[in-house]
């Protein structure tokens, strides 16, 4: 820890505040245009709203059909990220737990998809989900997530598996449990923090994800999140006050997620990416 | 290590393995054989040998394709050095005795949990040239002559998508260094303060060369994102990667190429591919060489 005299830190304060002060403010913006008149947005930038009504965002949430995003985004996202962990978690534990052929193989085969961009592999992505009439589909989006998310989860959880004694599990194995009981009755519940860290990393970027259903989606009522504000900021692009109020509304669940969850979402994305 | 039988190891590895074949590696090296053929998408395909990578890198489009290029290195180079440079003075700034970390920490990694395509909304709303908050800002505390049409302007646009950038992202970078910083020993600290040393030798002498492992890796990873930059180029500028293609990246070069977007010069699956291929060849030996270490590290 660097010490500091007063002086010092009264001047990191002042660094630190105006920081926060320039990453709050756009999102302070969207809020109180929210409530604003196209009018008012234009005339006073920096006052408070005149009025509190909700107007605005009772038809910014109608046009922008949010009631069928927001479905679409906890299906598709809860659905792949328990996809995820749910096959990931097998194949970790095979590789870290039983000797078989190939293996090793197996396992590097896997780690290599840590240096694929699956983004750049859409095109391939789109015509197999168009053979498989997968494409348009929620189940097609699910798929491509869950596909693209295993090598970074069974890379981790791997690692995690490898830290944790065996001695448990060897004498359930003595006492006759087969590999399956053994996995879900000792492993998983041992590992569980780990797959709430490989959860809420993948749970973030798949909510947030534009890219894959911009080339996959295309149908109303299909929409993601992302997808639907997009579409709506295109075609309302003069009307202010409801962009304003469809993107507070897109934004707050994910912000008081985030600051339930910030332990998790801190740990879980500066381990990714660096360790 | 225990033996298994075969059914319990196929129930296993059966399901992963399938889907990451699928949809991971099959669609690498569909790109690779589609890059040499002509394919709207329909139809059949016609094979055309390396024409797509001659007409991309020295054809029509090698303008097209050099122009996006230059801007993802320049998005680089830019991204790291205040990405970086910026997240570890702020870093810095949090290893003092200072008060309330948590709450500054939570609340500069905030911009990284919203999803990149609304921040691009966010902020094209903040930086429209007559109401957007910047320049009405700019205006009233009397620097009204450094408002500028900072997304129309095609000498600002690509700098202006940098800033909204660093802005995202530099909480992340924040919080890294942060985390490399602290697992110093404080011993190596206090010892330098006993034998006379001031805060800036502490952390140029022992703070900084701490920290050059994780510097690397961070530059390596900003490399790849790098050329995968997209998001925000479609929220401020479009597909267009406007005015006058002065934002194009070759993520949306890739994307005008293989699904259109009007004023595309050409729509071709076989071409996308072809470019989707020149990107592998750029990320992908570093993508591995950060895989490999990332493996070895842990293993150590």
């Amino acid at each position: 820890m660097l010490r500091t005299s007063r002086l010092t830190k009264l001047i990191i304060y002042a660094v630190l505040v105006v920081y926060v002060i320039i990453i709050i403010t756009p999102f302070l913006m969207i809020f109180m245009n929210s409530f604003k008149s196209l009018r008012e947005i234009f005339l006073k930038p920096f006052s408070l709203p005149s009025q509190f009504s909700l107007k605005n965002f009772v038809e910014a949430w109608k046009r922008a059909n949010l009631t069928s995003a927001f479905a679409n985004s906890i299906y598709v996202t809860t659905v792949s990220v328990l996809g995820i962990l749910f096959v990931s978690s097998m194949l970790a534990y095979a590789i870290s737990r039983y000797d078989f052929p190939f293996r090793r193989f197996l396992y590097i085969y896997i780690i290599a998809g840590l240096a694929l961009p699956a983004r750049l592999a859409i095109i391939p992505i789109y015509v197999i989900l168009q053979k498989l009439n997968l494409l348009d589909t929620r189940l097609g989006l699910i798929i491509v997530y869950v596909s693209t998310g295993i090598a970074f989860a069974t890379f981790l959880l791997k690692n995690f598996m490898d830290d944790i004694p065996k001695a448990l599990e060897e004498s359930a194995m003595i006492d006759g449990a087969n590999p399956w009981t053994i996995f879900t009755k000792i492993d998983l519940p041992l590992i569980k923090h780990a797959l709430v860290v490989v959860g809420v990393v993948n749970f973030v970027g798949i909510w947030n994800d534009f890219f894959f259903p911009l080339i996959i989606i295309n149908s109303q009522g299909k929409e993601t999140v992302p997808l639907a504000i997009s579409i709506f900021f295109g075609e309302y692009s003069n009307q202010w006050n409801l962009i304003s109020a469809a993107l507070s509304m897109s934004v707050i669940p994910i912000m008081i997620g985030f600051f339930l969850l910030s332990r998790y979402f801190i740990v879980g994305i500066t381990q990714g990416a660096v360790k | 290590m225990q033996k298994i039988s075969r059914k319990f190891i196929l129930l296993f590895v059966l399901p992963a393995f399938i889907l990451y074949t699928t949809f991971v590696i099959y669609p690498f090296i569909y790109s690779f054989i589609l890059s040499f053929y002509q394919w709207p998408g329909v139809g059949k395909k016609i094979f055309v040998g390396l024409k797509n990578f001659r007409d991309i890198l020295v054809g029509p489009f090698a303008e097209e394709f050099r122009n996006a290029f230059v801007h993802n290195i320049y998005f680089f180079a830019l991204t790291a050095i205040f990405e970086l440079g910026l997240g570890f003075i702020i870093a810095v700034l949090f290893v003092t005795t200072i008060k309330g970390k948590r709450i500054f920490q939570t609340l500069v990694y905030l911009p990284n949990v919203i999803s990149m395509i609304l921040v691009g909304f966010i902020w094209n709303m903040m930086l429209n040239p007559q109401w957007g908050l910047v320049n009405k800002f700019l205006k009233t505390i009397g620097l009204g002559f450094l408002a500028k049409p900072w997304l129309g302007d095609p000498n600002l646009a690509l700098n202006t998508i940098i800033a909204v950038n660093v802005w995202r992202h530099l909480g992340f970078y924040v919080l890294v260094f942060y985390a490399a910083i602290i697992s110093i020993h404080p011993d190596l600290i206090n010892a330098a303060y006993i034998d006379g040393a001031n805060n800036f030798q502490i952390i140029r002498y022992i703070i900084f060369p701490m920290v050059v492992p994780t510097l690397q890796t961070l530059l390596i990873l900003l490399f790849i994102w790098s050329f995968n930059v997209f998001d925000i180029v479609y929220a401020l500028e479009g597909v267009q990667a406007g005015p006058f293609r002065s934002t194009d990246v070759l993520g949306t070069l890739f994307y005008r190429t293989a699904f259109g977007g009007l004023g595309s010069s050409r729509m071709d699956f076989g071409l996308g591919a072809a470019i989707a291929v020149i990107m592998f060849v750029i990320v992908v030996p570093l993508s591995m060489f950060y895989a490999y270490m990332a493996e070895k590290r842990r293993r150590s």
